[in-house]
């Protein structure tokens, strides 16, 4: 017995002593990531009056420099593209407990997949990972079952298999990140081929997840109890607007939050010039849109 | 609490301390303190189906005793019939009773009536199937007079709790664990170094292969209208690595952790994969359900006397019956029905039993023909597993039609290197270990303790590495 156990803790201090080497992957993780905006977060260095929150669209759409210059307040975007509401629910929990708090946050929404279904828009574990050094990133994983237990322990069980990597991140060229976070497409994208869509669909109000739901009622508790003013934001797609999604928010909206729609019938929402892809709008619709937000923002203090 | 849990990896020392240490190597000390770590384990899922566990034992206890002491044989048969209707109950009413009324459903809007069913709303109590198999065999052979009933009430609970094996086996007998209970049990170091060496390999099938082959084979059956019929194929694959990986992976960890305990197991898996025919994937293959079906289906339904025809019909009620056992979905009943296909040929034609020793056993690799045979039964079990993994029988169906469509020659559209060549490397190390108990058993002896232990390291860190999200054991839900 003496022997089994003694061969058994040697065995583990060495495991121990070997786990520890490993840090230093978790320790450059971070360094190598172009896009620094979850870690100035973590770092409580985004103490700004206005959050731009979303997808995509809130990220290539919405540009918070214009918003900081036209509505003098100091604003940041943290919009992931590809990330749901239940991701944005986390950034708005992480800006809270590390930053100081905001006055008014803006949410762009995705018309009409907000609370449905869609592979690509997801709870953003890539941009989690690269922290996993912090502790509180850490128990996130652990929260939502993506990392074990065991993380809080041991070095080797917050990696994953890419994070066996020196290599630096590059910034995405047709998108570069902004000094305020805003990521506006500034490269065209060769694309012409797409046309303005003209159908109408019909939005599956069945089809709508309740956890989703349950975030987004949690996101505005959140705000309220903050007292941080929350506008939901629509902006352009590029095809015709259907109100059903901006109707049910209404219905689910506490009574002080505010929608903000882009004007459905400025016609330049319906040319191609102004748009990157179907969903997304280039550097000269953002800036369009963008203005079209400061406005409201500015009308409906 | 799952074995690779963090709270596992806490229980699991604290009961070792205390049953070599505390517990002064006193036999009934130290079988009162693993049953209680049972309860306590068991408890951990759903403490009010600790009750259930409890009844049942103390049902098949008193069963036995009352059998055994009964002076005639209407007693006798009485006590018998008692047990075996309350346990198959208990399993009808919580396993397959909403099985039953939706299939009675389905069939009576055929004639085009209407009948309002009301199903239960009850979870599986964790490992049912697994400890009611326990008490029907030890009620049957004392009822056949082939062991004696037991009269200490904690070692008996301790044979049907016994924390290792009481979620998701392997079923025990009593002939075998029973003894091994009763006798004293003394520190055994390579025993206990080869039940670590077993925890650890169980660990790398289970959070390496199985977990990860789950992320893909789930993403695949879930979406399969969406992909290729290439894509198809190796999702199902990727599912027969996953419940290899995952079943298997569980039982090295029960063994594993029993031996520490210095009580052996039944042996379940014996590299199934490289089996030459489906009879010797089934001697292979969760071993102790197979025989458990043998000796109290099997066997009692005439076996193999008889005549041929009369070893059909046996061989079929038996996979069927091990069908449904696995699940209350039709899908399960036609797995079942696949593999009595399949058995069938050999059965006719008198090789059954051809294959007894694993494939090259003198030899490095296997012959041209024999490594045929190992790839064409590996397809035709992944065949028969999309049944199993498939959410319904139409699902089943659609996803093989989706197989063999032409895209079947397209390129694969989800082919991860990493969980490919992840999946070569698991093959390999089972192939060089296929001659032993588990692979690790004797891998790396030759070498150096430097050598072995930076083997070990590396399995740990691919554990940790390549540990993809927890998933429950396959094995639970059954």
């Amino acid at each position: 017995m003496k022997r089994f156990l003694l061969r058994v803790l040697v065995f583990s201090l060495i495991f121990f002593a070997l786990d520890k080497l490993f840090y230093i992957f978790l320790f450059t993780a971070p360094k190598l990531e172009a896009d620094k905006r979850l870690e100035l977060l973590l770092n409580g260095k985004i103490n700004k009056e206005l959050i731009v929150m979303g997808s995509s669209r809130g990220a290539y759409n919405i540009i918070a420099g214009q918003i900081e210059k036209e509505t003098g307040k100091t604003a940041y975007n943290i919009s992931y593209a590809g990330s749901n509401v239940q991701f944005h629910l986390f950034l708005l929990k992480t800006l809270l407990k590390f930053n100081k708090k905001p006055k008014t946050i803006v949410l762009s929404l995705d018309n009409p997949y907000e609370f449905l279904y869609v592979k690509s828009f997801d709870y953003r574990y890539d941009k989690m990972y690269p922290l996993a050094k912090y502790n509180y990133i850490n128990d996130e994983l652990i929260r939502l079952n993506d990392k074990s237990e065991f993380s809080k322990f041991f070095c080797l069980a917050r990696l994953n298999k890419n994070s066996f990597t020196f290599k630096q991140k590059e910034m995405p060229k047709e998108s570069p990140i902004l000094q305020c976070g805003s990521m506006p497409f500034i490269v065209e994208s060769g694309k012409n081929n797409f046309k303005f869509d003209n159908r109408k669909i019909r939005y599956p109000v069945e089809e709508e997840l309740k956890n989703k739901k349950r975030a987004f009622f949690e996101f505005q508790k959140i705000c309220k109890k903050n007292n941080i003013r929350l506008i939901y934001c629509f902006a352009p797609n590029f095809r015709v607007y259907d109100a059903t999604l901006a109707n049910r928010i209404k219905k689910m909206s506490l009574p002080e939050n505010q929608l903000f729609v882009y004007d459905t019938t400025d016609f330049r929402y319906k040319k191609i010039e102004y748009f990157h892809d179907e969903s997304h709008l280039n550097i000269t619709g953002a800036i369009v849109f963008t203005s079209e937000l400061s406005k409201f923002i500015n009308l409906n203090k | 609490m799952l074995f690779n849990s963090l709270n596992f990896a806490f229980f699991l020392p604290v009961v070792f301390t205390f049953y070599w240490f505390l517990t002064n190597r006193n036999l009934k000390t130290q079988n009162i303190l693993l049953l209680l770590s049972s309860y306590f384990f068991y408890s951990c899922w759903d403490w009010r189906f600790l009750f259930l566990l409890i009844f049942s034992t103390l049902l098949d206890y008193f069963s036995g005793i009352q059998i055994e002491k009964a002076v005639n044989p209407h007693q006798k048969k009485f006590w018998f019939w008692l047990s075996i209707i309350v346990n198959l109950g208990f399993l009808g009413i919580f396993k397959y009773f909403n099985f039953f009324t939706e299939s009675l459903k389905d069939v009576i809007s055929v004639f085009g009536f209407q009948f309002n069913t009301w199903t239960l709303k009850v979870v599986l109590p964790i490992g049912i199937s697994f400890y009611t198999f326990h008490g029907l065999s030890y009620v049957i052979d004392i009822y056949k007079e082939q062991i004696k009933a037991e009269k200490n009430f904690v070692d008996y609970a301790l044979f049907v709790s016994y924390f290792p094996l009481l979620v998701a086996g392997p079923i025990e007998r009593a002939t075998h664990l029973l003894p091994q209970i009763k006798k004293k049990r003394n520190f055994n170091y390579q025993q206990a170094v080869d039940g670590l060496r077993q925890i650890l390999w169980g660990l790398f099938k289970k959070i390496v292969i199985a977990d990860n082959c789950a992320i893909q084979a789930n993403l695949i059956f879930n979406n399969s209208t969406e992909y290729s019929g290439s894509t198809l194929a190796i999702g199902a694959v990727f599912f027969a690595f996953q419940i290899y990986g995952d079943f298997s992976g569980y039982s090295d960890i029960a063994l594993g952790v029993s031996r520490l305990f210095g009580i052996e197991l039944l042996q379940n898996f014996s590299f199934p994969y490289f089996s030459r025919d489906i009879a010797e994937f089934w001697r292979r293959w969760h071993i102790s359900l197979s025989s458990w079906f043998k000796d109290y289906l099997y066997i009692p339904l005439g076996g193999s006397k008889g005549g041929k025809w009369i070893q059909v019909r046996n061989t079929f009620v038996v996979f069927l019956v091990s069908g449904f056992w696995h699940g209350a979905n039709w899908t399960f009943i036609i797995w079942g029905l696949l593999n009595a296909i399949y058995f069938l040929p050999l059965l006719l034609l008198n090789k059954n039993r051809d294959h007894l020793e694993i494939v090259a056993i003198d030899s490095k690799m296997p012959s041209p023909r024999e490594f045929v045979m190992m790839i064409t039964t590996f397809m035709f079990t992944v065949l028969a597993w999309i049944f199993f993994r498939a959410d319904s029988v139409m699902h089943a169906l659609q996803f093989i039609s989706g197989i063999f469509s032409k895209s079947f020659f397209s390129i694969p559209t989800e082919r991860p290197t990493y969980l490919i060549l992840l999946i070569f490397s698991f093959i390999i190390i089972e192939w060089v270990g296929r001659r032993n108990k588990y692979a690790l058993e004797k891998l790396g002896f030759q070498y150096s303790t430097f050598l072995r232990w930076s083997m070990y390291m590396i399995i740990i860190v691919c554990i940790f590495i390549f540990g993809a999200k927890e998933q429950e054991f396959i094995y639970f839900q059954f």
